[in-house]
């Protein structure tokens, strides 16, 4: 029942967030920083276990799961496109993952963070259960790296578009690249808000960051930690 | 009433290429995720043509556009961590926002810079 009651209200905090973003369109406003600060509180609020909130959020969590198996639907429709930048496309992607390993690591040596919180923020930019593998793999804590993959999308979702604006990002593949990259699904659905060549380009990087992230970070590690 | 059940179908499907993705990774013992296989399935099967884009594309666009709904419960599981949070939680904001600035810059510049490099010599080439 509670679980059931938690789904709902989830549902409905969210609907109202994105109400309000619609409404007043402030990057720091996203539903994805708005909701969960309000169903915390709540959480707080009426003590409600958080193991007990999520007997109904794994629900949600788990909807995921489809969702990234959606993603082949815009990738096939802008096949074409993809495989004409293939080359642009492996070049940008092999520069992001590289830079997002390294440049966790080097940041978090200049913050006097210990190696096995290190280790957890170097997968950070990639899909949750990827992240935590390659955690693992590389001996992070996988738990801790979930929740640096979230706080990654929250964080791409908001400066992302501000990095396309500075920067003048001009180019759809760009931009997608750049957002799924960066912010794996949540910025892929930030892409999507774009237009939908964005969104196919998001969901392509997103999938390879995974894989390349996957290949890189054990070789990289040994490097970050010397 | 009719589109409402025809996501509800098609995101079933979805969900079962998820599932299958998942019980290929954990028999073939595959590094990545189920969901991911699952988009390979999915994007072999529309390029064979055994599945209609028609049959997902609906299902696909509903999640697509509220995916962020799907982060909020793993957004909330922050809360768990209060103690790492009061002790490192600025240094670890601290990491994640320059290493996300980063990352986008760097990807977004190479993008930019080698479609613009790709299109001049095109253009060349037409000259």
């Amino acid at each position: 029942m509670i679980a059931f009651i938690c789904i709902l209200l989830t549902i409905i905090v969210y609907y109202l967030s994105k109400l309000l973003y619609k409404k007043v369109r402030f990057a720091l406003l996203s539903p994805l920083l708005v909701a969960p600060c309000i169903l915390s509180t709540m959480l707080v609020g009426f003590q409600i276990d958080y193991s007990d909130y999520d007997g109904g959020g794994r629900w949600l969590s788990n909807l995921l799961q489809p969702a990234v198996v959606g993603f082949a639907v815009p990738l096939y429709k802008f096949r074409k496109v993809m495989k004409k930048y293939a080359k642009i496309i492996a070049i940008s992607m092999t520069a992001g993952v590289t830079i997002a390993i390294i440049s966790s690591g080097l940041f978090s040596h200049i913050v006097h963070l210990q190696d096995s919180y290190l280790l957890s923020l170097l997968p950070r930019s990639i899909t949750t259960p990827i992240a935590m593998a390659v955690s693992v793999d590389i001996g992070g804590m996988p738990t801790m790296t979930a929740i640096f993959v979230i706080v990654t999308g929250i964080t791409g979702l908001i400066l992302g578009p501000m990095v396309i604006r500075y920067l003048h990002i001009k180019e759809k593949l760009a931009k997608g690249l750049l957002l799924g990259m960066g912010a794996h699904g949540a910025g892929t659905s930030k892409a999507l808000e774009f237009g939908s060549e964005e969104g196919a380009a998001a969901s392509l990087a997103m999938v390879l960051a995974a894989i390349f992230t996957l290949v890189f970070a054990p070789l990289l590690t040994p490097l970050i930690l010397l | 009433m009719l589109k409402c059940f025809r996501i509800i179908t098609q995101v079933t499907y979805l969900y079962l290429f998820a599932l299958l993705g998942n019980v290929l990774v954990k028999w073939l013992h595959l590094p990545v995720s189920g969901s991911i296989i699952g988009l390979f399935i999915v994007l072999a099967l529309l390029h064979f043509k055994v599945l209609k884009l028609s049959a997902v594309e609906l299902g696909a666009g509903f999640l697509m556009s509220e995916m962020l709904l799907f982060f909020i419960p793993s957004a909330v599981a922050i809360i768990q961590y209060k103690n790492e949070i009061l002790q490192h939680g600025s240094q670890f904001l601290i990491v994640i926002l320059l290493s996300t600035i980063t990352v986008m810059i760097v990807t977004g510049l190479v993008a930019q810079i080698s479609i613009r490099r790709l299109a001049n010599k095109k253009g060349e080439i037409g000259k």
